[in-house]
Formats: C-alpha cells, sequence, structure tokens
C-alpha cells in the first residue's frame, strides 16, 4: 500500500515536472539542438515508467512501527522545524540551548542532565565554531 | 612503473606536510569514531563533516585528505558496532555482524575485533596498492573520451546501480531519476534560462549540494535513530582480554587476498560500494569453503575476515573511477566528488595532469591512513567500544546540531535549514520504502555532467543521435552495461529453476 501510495505521488510530481518541462521551459537564444528542455523531458518519461513499474508490482509493506513510534517521530521532526525558525533570531547560542536540552530530556535523560548537556553543546559549540574555526554563525539575540 | 613510483614519491610529500600528516590522522580517528557509533556509517559521517571542513577554508587536497581518512576511519570503526551490538553501522557493515557478533557472544569479541582490524588493513592496503597500479593507466586512455564515450559512461553507471544495488532495481533507478531530477533545478548553466525555480531566488543558484547531502543523511539518519530509539534498547557485549593470533591470521590468508581483490573490484564498478562488495565476498567466501562454509553464520573467523577485507578494499577501488573518470565509485565517494566540485576542481582524467598533489596527495595518505588506523585500532578498541554506551538522548540533539552548523556555516541562508529538513523527511520515508539513498546522491552529483555531455555530443552532431553509438569505446561501455543488468537476472532465473528441481513442492 505504502509502496502504491508513494509510486502514486512520484507520478503526479514527474507528471507535473513533465509538463512544465514540455509546456513552460524554453530557451530565448538556443545553440545546441538539445536546449535546456529536452533533459528534464527525457528525465519525466523514466520516472514515471518506473513508478509505474513500480505501482505494478510493489513491495511489502514496510513496518511504520506503533502510533507511539510516530508521535514520537513526528516531535523530533516538530523540533527540529522550530530550531530551524529560532536558529537566526534568537541565535546559535539560545537556539542549541533550547534544543538541546528539550530533545535530550524528551530523549530519557535526566533533567539535570539535559540542562547541562544543552548548556555545554551550546557554549561549546559557540566557542569551538565562532572563536577557534572561525564559521559564520548567528549571533542572534546576545549579539546586540 | 618507474614514472609511478616518482609520482606516489611527490604524493608523499605532500601528505607528510605536517598539516596534512596531521589531517590523516585526525581524520582516522573521528571517523573511527563516527563508523562506532551504531547507526552512523562513512556515508553519514562524511556527509554531516564535509561543510565544516569545506568552511575550514582548507586547501583543497589537504581538505580532501581529511574526509578520505573520515571514510575510511568508518569502514574501521564500523565493524565495532556491528560485532558488540549486533548492530551494523551502515549498510557495507551488515554482512559483519553475521560471525563477528556470535564470536563476541562466545567471549571472544577481542579475537573478532582485532583479526577484522587486521583484515581490513590488509583489504585497504592491498586496494589502494591497485589504486596506484591501475588508476594512472586507466586516467590515460580515459583522457580520449569524448561527450559520446561520457554518456556511455553514464548509462553504464547507472545500468551497474540498478542492477546490484538495493534489494528492487526499479526502486534503485527511480532514485537515481529523483537525483537526476533534483539536479535539474536552478538556472541552466548553457542558456540562462530557470528550470523548476518557481520564482523563488533561493533556488536560483539550484539546491546547494551541501544541502542535499546533509539532509538525506544527517537529517535522515537522525529520524531513524529517533526511530530505533522508541522501538527499545541495544545490548553491549563486553570486549573482553582475548586477541588475534597469528595461527587466525594464517587461516584466513587466502580469504583477505579473495576477499580484497573481489571488493576492488566491486568498489571500481561506478555506484557501487562497501555494501555490495562485502555481500558477494561473504557469499563467495561461504561457497568455496566448502564442507566449513556450513558454520558461517555462527562465529567462523573466515566468514568475519571475508567482508571486512571487501568494504575495505572497496572504498580504495571506489577512489579509482572518482580520480580516473569523474565518476564515483560509491555513495561515499560521490560525497567527496561533490566535495572536490565545491572547490572548483572537475575530477577526471586531467586531474593526474593538472592537480597531481590532490590525486598523489590522496593516494599517499590513505597508505598512511591505513597504518594509522591499525596503530589506532588495536590497543584503543576499548576506548571506541565504550562510546557505543554515548545514550542516544544525546546523539540525536548533537547530529542535528552539527548539521545545522554546517548548513548554515557555508551558506548562511535559514531556506536552506528548512530544505534540508524536507529533504530528511524525504530521505527518511524512501528508506522506509526500501530505497537506497547512495543511488539519489549519485543522480545529484551526476546530473549535470550527464546532462551536459548528452547535449555537447548531440552539439557536435547537429542532432543526430546516432553519434552516441560511433566509437568503439562507448559499444563497448553499452554491451557491458547489457550485460550486468541481463547475468543477474538469468542467474536468479536459473538458480531459482534448479531450487524448484531440487526440491519438488510437497
Amino acid at each position: 500500500m505504502a509502496d502504491r501510495i508513494a509510486a502514486l505521488v512520484i507520478l503526479v510530481v514527474a507528471g507535473l515536472y513533465g509538463l512544465v518541462a514540455f509546456t513552460a521551459i524554453k530557451a530565448p537564444f538556443q545553440y545546441d539542438p538539445l536546449g535546456p528542455e529536452s533533459w528534464p523531458q527525457i528525465l519525466s518519461i523514466a520516472a514515471m515508467l518506473c513508478a509505474l513499474a513500480v505501482l505494478a508490482r510493489p513491495d511489502a509493506e514496510p513496518d511504520w512501527g506503533g502510533g507511539s513510534t510516530l508521535g514520537r517521530l513526528g516531535l523530533a521532526l516538530a523540533a527540529l522545524v522550530v530550531y530551524a525558525i529560532a536558529f537566526q533570531p534568537l541565535g546559535f547560542l539560545v537556539s542549541t540551548f533550547l534544543f538541546c536540552a528539550g530533545l535530550a530530556w524528551r530523549g530519557g535523560a535526566g533533567a539535570a542532565r539535559a540542562l547541562l548537556f544543552g548548556l555545554g553543546i551550546a557554549v561549546g559549540g559557540d566557542l569551538l565554531c565562532t572563536r577557534v574555526l572561525e564559521l559564520n554563525l548567528p549571533a542572534g539575540v546576545l549579539g546586540l | 612503473m618507474g614514472q609511478i613510483l616518482a609520482e606516489l614519491g611527490s604524493g608523499f610529500a605532500v601528505a607528510l606536510h605536517p598539516l596534512n600528516l596531521a589531517l590523516v590522522l585526525f581524520g582516522c580517528f573521528a571517523g573511527t569514531l563516527i563508523g562506532a557509533l551504531p547507526g552512523i556509517g562513512p556515508i553519514n559521517g562524511v556527509a554531516i563533516l564535509l561543510p565544516i571542513a569545506y568552511s575550514l577554508r582548507l586547501p583543497p587536497e589537504s581538505a580532501l585528505i581529511l574526509l578520505a581518512g573520515i571514510y575510511y576511519g568508518a569502514e574501521y570503526g564500523g565493524r565495532i558496532s556491528s560485532i558488540l551490538l549486533n548492530v551494523p553501522g551502515d549498510a557495507g557493515a551488515v554482512m559483519t555482524t553475521l560471525d563477528g557478533n556470535p564470536l563476541a557472544k562466545r567471549g571472544e569479541a577481542g579475537r573478532a575485533l582485532s583479526l577484522s582490524a587486521c583484515a581490513s588493513f590488509f583489504g585497504g592496503t592491498l586496494s589502494v596498492v591497485l589504486l596506484t597500479v591501475f588508476g594512472p593507466p586507466l586516467a590515460d586512455f580515459a583522457i580520449s573520451f569524448g561527450p559520446p564515450e561520457y554518456v556511455a559512461l553514464m548509462v553504464f553507471a547507472f545500468a551497474t546501480l540498478s542492477s546490484l544495488v538495493g534489494r528492487n532495481p526499479t526502486k534503485t533507478l527511480l532514485g537515481a531519476i529523483i537525483g537526476l531530477m533534483l539536479a535539474t533545478v536552478g538556472v541552466d548553466a548553457n542558456t540562462g534560462v530557470n528550470r523548476y525555480t518557481f520564482g523563488i531566488p533561493d533556488l536560483f543558484s539550484g539546491i546547494d549540494f551541501l544541502v542535499v547531502v546533509i539532509g538525506l543523511f544527517g537529517i535522515a539518519e537522525l529520524l531513524h535513530l529517533v526511530e530505533a530509539q522508541a522501538r527499545g534498547h541495544l545490548a553491549l557485549t563486553a570486549v573482553g582480554r582475548s586477541f588475534v593470533s597469528w595461527r587466525d591470521l594464517m587461516a584466513v590468508k587466502w580469504t583477505l587476498l579473495r576477499s580484497s581483490i573481489i571488493g576492488f573490484i566491486i568498489g571500481v564498478l561506478p555506484g557501487t560500494g562497501a555494501s555490495v562488495a562485502s555481500a558477494v565476498a561473504y557469499g563467495t567466501e561461504k561457497r568455496v569453503a566448502g564442507e566449513d562454509g556450513r558454520t558461517f553464520g555462527t562465529g567462523n573467523i573466515r566468514g568475519l575476515a571475508a567482508p571486512e577485507a571487501a568494504n575495505n578494499a572497496s572504498a580504495g577501488g571506489s577512489m579509482v573511477p572518482m580520480l580516473t573518470l569523474g565518476i564515483p565509485g560509491s555513495g561515499t565517494t560521490a560525497i567527496l566528488l561533490g566535495a572536490l566540485l565545491l572547490f572548483n576542481i572537475q575530477p577526471g582524467p586531467l586531474m593526474f595532469d593538472q592537480h597531481p598533489e590532490i590525486a598523489w596527495g590522496l593516494i599517499a595518505s590513505m597508505y598512511i591512513g591505513n597504518v594509522a588506523l591499525l596503530l589506532i585500532n588495536l590497543p584503543l578498541v576499548g576506548l571506541f567500544a565504550r562510546l557505543l554506551t554515548l545514550p542516544q538522548a544525546y546523539m540525536i540533539p548533537l547530529i542535528a546540531v552539527l548539521a545545522f552548523i554546517g548548513v548554515y556555516s557555508v551558506v548562511g541562508n535559514p531556506f536552506d535549514l528548512y530544505m534540508m529538513i524536507g529533504l530528511g523527511l524525504l530521505g527518511w520515508v524512501l528508506r522506509k520504502l526500501d530505497f537506497s539513498l547512495a543511488p539519489v546522491i549519485l543522480g545529484v552529483v551526476l546530473g549535470s555532467l550527464f546532462e551536459d555531455n548528452l547535449r555537447r555530443a548531440l552539439s557536435i552532431s547537429g542532432g543526430d543521435w546516432t553519434i552516441l553509438l560511433e566509437s568503439r569505446e562507448s559499444l563497448i561501455l553499452y554491451a557491458m552495461a547489457v550485460l550486468i543488468v541481463v547475468v543477474p537476472v538469468l542467474l536468479g532465473r536459473r538458480r531459482r529453476t534448479s531450487r524448484s528441481e531440487a526440491d519438488p513442492p510437497a
């Protein structure tokens, strides 16, 4: 079932991808016989053929785990998105502290250990990256 | 031969430069650490650390030496979690669990670890020697390749990929096509036309290679770990005091030689890396062993040595097409190749002439790295083993922070962070559905090369497609592509019929 759904999604995406390639992509001046549109056209057809093949002969259903596994995954994914949203405005130090402490705590480390871990990664990572390695990280609210 | 030795000498001059030597040692050490962590294999390790290596502003040869050190360090390290936890670090280490973990359960973990370290060393070193000998002539041969031959080479690469990698050939091919499609996003370099950018300026320069790599291999891996954590805990076997004996080594000497050569050859085939190499070597060894083969899977040292020698040999082998043809030999070398492109260096036949310091420096550093890894691994294995007890609660956020630092520090655009998470989710779903991710990254790396060569070939011929079939080299490559797809299918069919004849359905 999962295979069939995935194959359908790929079929639709490849179809739209092909539609764009066959109708929208055009070069005003073109020096080579293929132009920018032929390669995506070929790819879209190949992808649709493969998707049809998967649709016809899907594999056995993967083990998705129970609702709690998927819930944990959803939580981790949400944490990543929040971290990404907060990364620039809050800055590396603050957002990393919150993210690491929160995720470690949810992952089963004790509250005190999780706080310590978050603090260590945030401060240590910031010192290492901005002072020693001179990488570009957002300063955020603490950079005022 | 004399010339090769002279060039290798100049390579050693590069590799022994204090900075590079330090990077090899650090890379090997860090790689072993990363490989030892359950679930994180060479490809994830290299992917997560690539942007950091890039933003250190090292010269290209040093950055590549560092990343390559991590690559084969992780190939060594992968066996530790396979043997002690029965959890392979990545697909290439699956075969190591079969005989390695039973040995550990019998209380001979130390023997298994030290023997596999020796097997890894043998495989790794032999493959670097073969790389030194066969790389330059192959590059000389490939210099005559024009666009049509490159198109044929790509077809061959994707044929081997779909035939040998993954369980479902259609899905592997589909994965590669998804990669090729991702590579078409952005401004077309030949005509300046926007493709699939939907007016989003962040997409004009295409989806950054780093973002794809970290998304597919860093974030997807993280989600996989979350899932594994939610499902329960892992039991660690103690290392103990046993050690490999000279008799063990003598007992597996032919196994090592056979498996290393198999591993090297499979590594050279474009797209197929450690996972295929170790599986084929294990299967071959089991067949060769005859009567002894029955004990495979219960802690036979030959069954342990074969896949370990093969997967390290394949790491050296997969460097051959990368350095000589510009076509990666495995998923991990695809990332290394992408790293070279980040430095504006086009890997390919001219690299031995134009950037000998990179090609030969890398090869020389592999000799040093293998010796260093053996020396690191024999005494320090207990230290690495302790890492396995690092709770996942800390490891998961740590991977995320590394991924965020990597993506942000190179491009500095928050949009890429969302893209990375999206690709990570895509990678997790694909993996769940039994797609392998290496073909996707190969597609991303090879996408523009494939398209450019196809367009160039047809420009030369004025739109006549028969140019693709004109040269002898291309025809040979197409023939090989057909063979590699057809032979496994026929073999599978023959095996199935002979089996059904042997034991008729009741």
